[in-house]
């Protein structure tokens, strides 16, 4: 079993007015390749700053931090555009479907900027299995908000990445919602043996998980 | 560093610019429109001047009437050098010149007549009405005719078959002559005449004076060697140099640089307009980088490049860019067969659309220079949208990207599209420094928002809702201030520029010349009947003012020995001064009205040597010293005088006035004639009508007739002139309106706001028209000051008339401009009066 995320005493500092803020403080954790963990933690305590330095969306002030093994401080936005393409499916709390492309186009979306192309039958078959084949050619604003956030995760996934990090996935849902999306994700990584980080206020989520990563005031508690 | 693209990702851009295009095509009206009309009026300048040009050039000969054409002045060419040239073609004889047509009971008409042989025309045909009575010109056994313009029939309300007079000698009018083929010296827009050359030979109407022509235009027997045979002309007249041959491409250069001229003036207006389209372009760009800064952040985070979404959308611009220089161009191209039914029937002109390959990449050239320059900093925006905002939800307002590489690079645009305009036109100077201007006031404009809202921040101290509403307005970051100060103070300045000269020009014409100018200009008056004239005015009026002064044709020859033509180019201010034949004139003492700026006068009585007073701007211009050495030609013989002075010449008050005046002791000698202005309180159609009776040789001008032709042509011209800049202004509006628009999410946020806190739609009303009167007010004072010093310095300095400054003009232009902005404005903004409290509640 390989470590996916390997984070060695990160800092992540702002500059502010009222002068600097240190958002997370040396933090060390690691994820293996087909584990499951929640990060949880009050609100402030820096557990989506830790998304989105795994991602590469964001660059530590200090330390380490491995991706499948690549070090990913230091590196430029292509290069960084680059390990996120080829690693990494990200689903937000509020979906972010492009407002102007189909269902079957968002998804598309994340096959084309890794050079994939014409793989139309593999977006429309995920979308598929997630419950979706009716519902591929409309555009997000004729979705629900649960429809919504399945074509996200199918886009998140249709790469077939090594790391998944979600952020608050079901935030934005009600509760029958929030538990059918969840199976969703935890069958589709136990089944392609994909690492899945996940940043949730809902304890029985974060207890379906096989780990539990608690943060609080940018440290691992 | 630049990242290269496969051909994969070239296609994969293309579909999504595409696919993005056609679904948010709404949202880029302004690019689309904007660019069109600035396009379009580009396209229009362009193919009208190639059409114009390519007429011009196609009929050279028709222009010129003969493959070369040999101007010998006053005097004709001996028989013995007319039978050589006669060895190398058909020759056609003609004579110009200008006389007066009367007719019993009318004011007698100065007009320019021209003899011609039965030659006439060697190309082309003379059209008129009734059709083919150009032939009875020159049937010998009746009474001699002659073909008039439509003027003089209008003037003299003559008809076909009646009666005019022409130094005495009665002709019938055979017709009207509606065109001739060659049109370089008639009076397109003036009074012209054609009788046969017979007629002139009979009558002796080459006792009208110095103001004659002889010229000779031949047809060579074999045309295809017309370089050769143009040489062997030039051989032949050689021996006198005062003798001129022209060639087709002269006739046509000269018509072309005044084309080129004018749609010089037109390029550099279309290319204001489409600047300040640019402006749109940016300002909508980067609201649409904004409205998507959510799309954007997402292809972020999934893994597209920054570089690679700013060639999406780069690409989608240049899509636009493609559609509308295409239909702007093909517009234009097609334009000349309108412009046919435009142009004035006398011109003979069949315009005829041209497609070129040359002629579209020209317009998209300059279309694309303009994209890259103003959506650059839109486009380098996208760097700025990070896809960490996904995950706070907090999108920062993406502004335009001015970095050092940046600006560098629009620096280097900015300076291509300057130099591609300078380079395409002969005016390079003006270019230059319409360029420079134009940019130094979008700069002063900018400069002028940025003060508005610094000051505006100091004097933050009013109680008043509606003020601070307009306040708050006006300093926000997205504020209206500087897009409107820019666009709209533009367009302003160019107006008011546009018509302050105008104005000036047409009051000088229509006010000031007439007060000081005289009513008639005596031509060419015999001196041996200038005394009788003399008499015979003054036992009409006592009180005239009468004033005669001697003059005898010259030709510039050299100056310090170098032949002018060596000195001086074709477009040298004054290169009226040294090109052909040149009235001088002599006198005692210097005219009041012509001081002397450098030199002295010279001493009177010094028979042998001829000494030279100058107009002081022709010397300057043509770079003359005091003591230099002019030879001119006189009557034939080459005479070599020292300038003595520069006197400040004022033709304002058109008075005769001469640029060469030389001393009367050396004058004496020659042979010479009068010229001479009336003022009188009596009618000047009367006193003509008894002159011209009296003295049949006599010729004189109406002054208020020159005046009002060349009026009529100013008033065309300025009216097509500011409704070009009109374009501008309208473009501006254009840019401010979707300015307008793309404040309205957050307008009517602010007001839904307002309008929970209690805010009444009266003081938001008056919030919007006090921010409009804060931003306007401080807009005309910029836009009226630089428009006061552009006007001056064109009127002051290049026209060298007087400047004023006309209020009524000034507040019309003003008030109109606000009035249609204001309503605009509104309009745009109409949505955000009557906003809904429920969706903000629901935080929709």
């Amino acid at each position: 079993m390989s470590t996916a995320i390997q984070f060695n005493n990160v800092s992540l500092n702002y500059g502010s007015e009222d002068g600097l803020v240190r958002v997370l403080k040396s933090v060390n954790f690691s994820v293996n390749s087909d584990e499951i963990v929640s990060i949880v933690g009050p609100s402030g305590s820096g557990k989506t700053s830790i998304i989105m330095l795994a991602a590469g969306l964001e660059m530590a002030s200090e330390g380490s931090i491995k991706i499948n093994s690549q070090e990913i401080v230091g590196l430029r936005e292509n290069d960084l555009s680059d390990v996120r393409k080829k690693n990494i499916g990200i689903v937000f709390q509020s979906f972010y479907l492009i407002p102007n492309l189909t269902a079957v186009e968002n998804v598309l979306l994340s096959l084309e900027a890794n050079q994939k192309y014409n793989r139309d039958e593999e977006a429309k078959s995920l979308l598929g299995e997630f419950g979706l084949s009716h519902r591929i050619n409309h555009l997000p604003s004729e979705l629900s908000g649960g429809e919504q956030q399945r074509v996200a995760i199918a886009r998140a996934l249709i790469n077939k990445p090594k790391i998944i990090l979600a952020d608050e996935p079901t935030g934005n849902l009600d509760s029958a919602n929030s538990e059918s999306m969840m199976d969703l994700l935890f069958e589709y990584t136990k089944k392609s043996k994909t690492s899945l980080v996940m940043v949730t206020h809902d304890d029985s989520v974060a207890r379906r998980c096989d780990r539990i990563i608690e943060i609080k005031d940018g440290q691992i508690v | 560093m630049v990242k290269l693209f496969n051909l994969q990702q070239l296609l994969l851009i293309n579909k999504y610019a595409l696919r993005d295009f056609l679904r948010s095509y709404k949202k880029l009206w302004v690019i689309t429109t904007t660019l069109f009309i600035s396009l379009l009026l580009l396209s229009l300048t362009f193919s009208v001047k190639q059409a114009l040009n390519d007429e011009i050039q196609a009929n050279s000969k028709e222009l010129l009437g003969g493959d070369i054409q040999v101007n010998s002045g006053i005097e004709p060419l001996p028989v013995n050098i007319l039978e050589e040239l006669s060895s190398l073609g058909e020759i056609s004889s003609a004579v110009e010149l200008a006389t007066m047509v009367s007719k019993k009971g009318q004011s007698p008409v100065f007009t320019e007549i021209r003899a011609v042989d039965g030659n006439y025309p060697l190309y082309g045909e003379i059209e008129t009405i009734p059709e083919g009575v150009g032939e009875k010109l020159f049937l010998s056994a009746q009474k001699p005719t002659v073909l008039i313009n439509e003027s003089i029939q209008k003037l003299l309300q003559v008809k076909t078959g009646e009666d005019v007079v022409i130094m005495g000698k009665s002709f019938e009018v055979a017709g009207i002559v509606t065109s001739v083929p060659d049109l370089q010296n008639s009076a397109v827009f003036g009074e012209f005449a054609i009788i046969s050359k017979t007629s002139y030979d009979q009558f002796e109407l080459s006792s009208g004076g110095s103001f004659l022509d002889y010229e000779y235009r031949l047809k060579f027997n074999n045309p295809n060697e017309g370089g050769e045979q143009a040489k062997l002309v030039e051989s032949i007249v050689a021996y006198d140099n005062t003798i001129e041959t022209l060639l087709p491409n002269d006739s046509s250069q000269s018509l072309s640089r005044v084309i080129d001229n004018f749609s010089n003036f037109l390029n550099l207006v279309s290319v204001s307009a489409m600047i300040i389209a640019g402006i749109g372009i940016s300002n909508t760009l980067l609201s649409f980088v904004n409205q998507s800064n959510t799309s954007i952040a997402v292809k972020k985070s999934i893994g597209f490049s920054s570089q690679f979404i700013q060639l999406m959308y780069f690409y989608e611009i240049i899509l636009i860019l493609i559609v509308t220089s295409i239909i702007a161009y093909l517009i234009g191209v097609f334009s000349p067969l309108l412009a046919n039914d435009l142009l004035p029937k006398s011109l003979d002109i069949d315009l005829q659309p041209t497609l070129s390959l040359i002629g579209y990449l020209n317009i998209f050239f300059i279309g694309l220079l303009v994209v890259l320059i103003f959506s650059i900093p839109s486009l380098y925006s996208i760097k700025d949208i990070k896809a960490v905002a996904l995950f706070r939800n907090t999108f920062q307002p993406a502004s335009l990207n001015f970095s050092l590489k940046n600006i560098a690079l629009l620096t280097f645009l900015i300076v291509i599209l300057s130099t591609y305009f300078v380079l395409q036109t002969e005016q390079k100077f003006y270019t230059v420094l319409y360029f420079v201007a134009f940019f130094i006031t979008i700069l002063i404009f900018y400069g002028v928002s940025k003060l508005l809202i610094a000051i505006l921040r100091r004097s933050y101290r009013f109680s008043n809702n509606g003020y601070r509403i307009a306040y708050r307005n006006i300093v926000a970051k997205k504020s209206l201030a500087p897009i409107m100060t820019i666009s709209l103070g533009i367009g302003l300045t160019l107006l008011l520029t546009l018509s302050f000269v105008s104005n000036n020009l047409k009051k000088e014409i229509s006010d000031s010349i007439p007060s000081m100018a005289p009513d008639l200009f005596f031509v060419s008056i015999d001196k041996d009947i200038k005394g009788d004239l003399e008499s015979f005015i003054t036992s009409m009026d006592p009180n005239v003012e009468l004033e005669f002064s001697p003059m005898a044709s010259a030709s510039f020859v050299s100056l310090n020995g170098t032949p002018i033509e060596e000195i001086v180019s074709q477009n040298n201010r004054s290169a009226w001064v040294v090109r052909g034949d040149r009235r001088i004139s002599w006198s005692e003492k210097p005219k009041e009205d012509n001081p002397i700026v450098e030199g002295e006068w010279w001493e009177s009585g010094n028979e042998d040597e001829m000494f030279i007073s100058m107009d002081s701007r022709a010397a300057f211009d043509l770079g003359m010293k005091i003591n230099d050495k002019i030879t001119l030609n006189i009557l034939g013989r080459d005479v070599t005088g020292i300038v003595k002075n520069f006197r400040e010449v004022d033709y304002r008050d058109i008075s005769v006035n001469f640029a060469i005046i030389i001393n009367k002791a050396f004058a004496n000698k020659l042979p010479y004639e009068y010229i001479g202005t009336l003022k009188s309180e009596l009618s000047a159609d009367d006193i003509l009508s008894s002159v011209v009776e009296r003295f049949p040789n006599v010729s004189a001008i109406k002054v208020d007739r020159i005046l009002s032709q060349v009026s009529g042509v100013l008033n065309k011209i300025f009216i097509a002139v500011t409704g070009i800049s009109l374009i501008v202004i309208i473009i501006g509006l254009i840019v401010i309106v979707s300015a307008v628009m793309v404040q309205t999410t957050f307008r009517r946020y602010n007001n839904l706001i307002y309008k929970i806190l209690g805010v009444d739609f009266p003081t938001i009303l008056k919030a919007m028209t006090m921010e409009f009167a804060i931003i306007y007010f401080t807009l005309i004072f910029f836009a009226l000051s630089v428009a006061v010093i552009g006007s001056y310095l064109i009127v002051e300095n290049t026209l060298q008339l007087t400047w004023q400054f006309d209020f009524d003009l000034t507040l019309w232009i003003l008030l109109s401009t606000a009035i249609v902005s204001f309503i605009l404005i509104l309009m745009a903004n109409r949505s955000i009066f009557s906003p809904k409290v429920y969706p903000l509640i629901r935080n929709e």
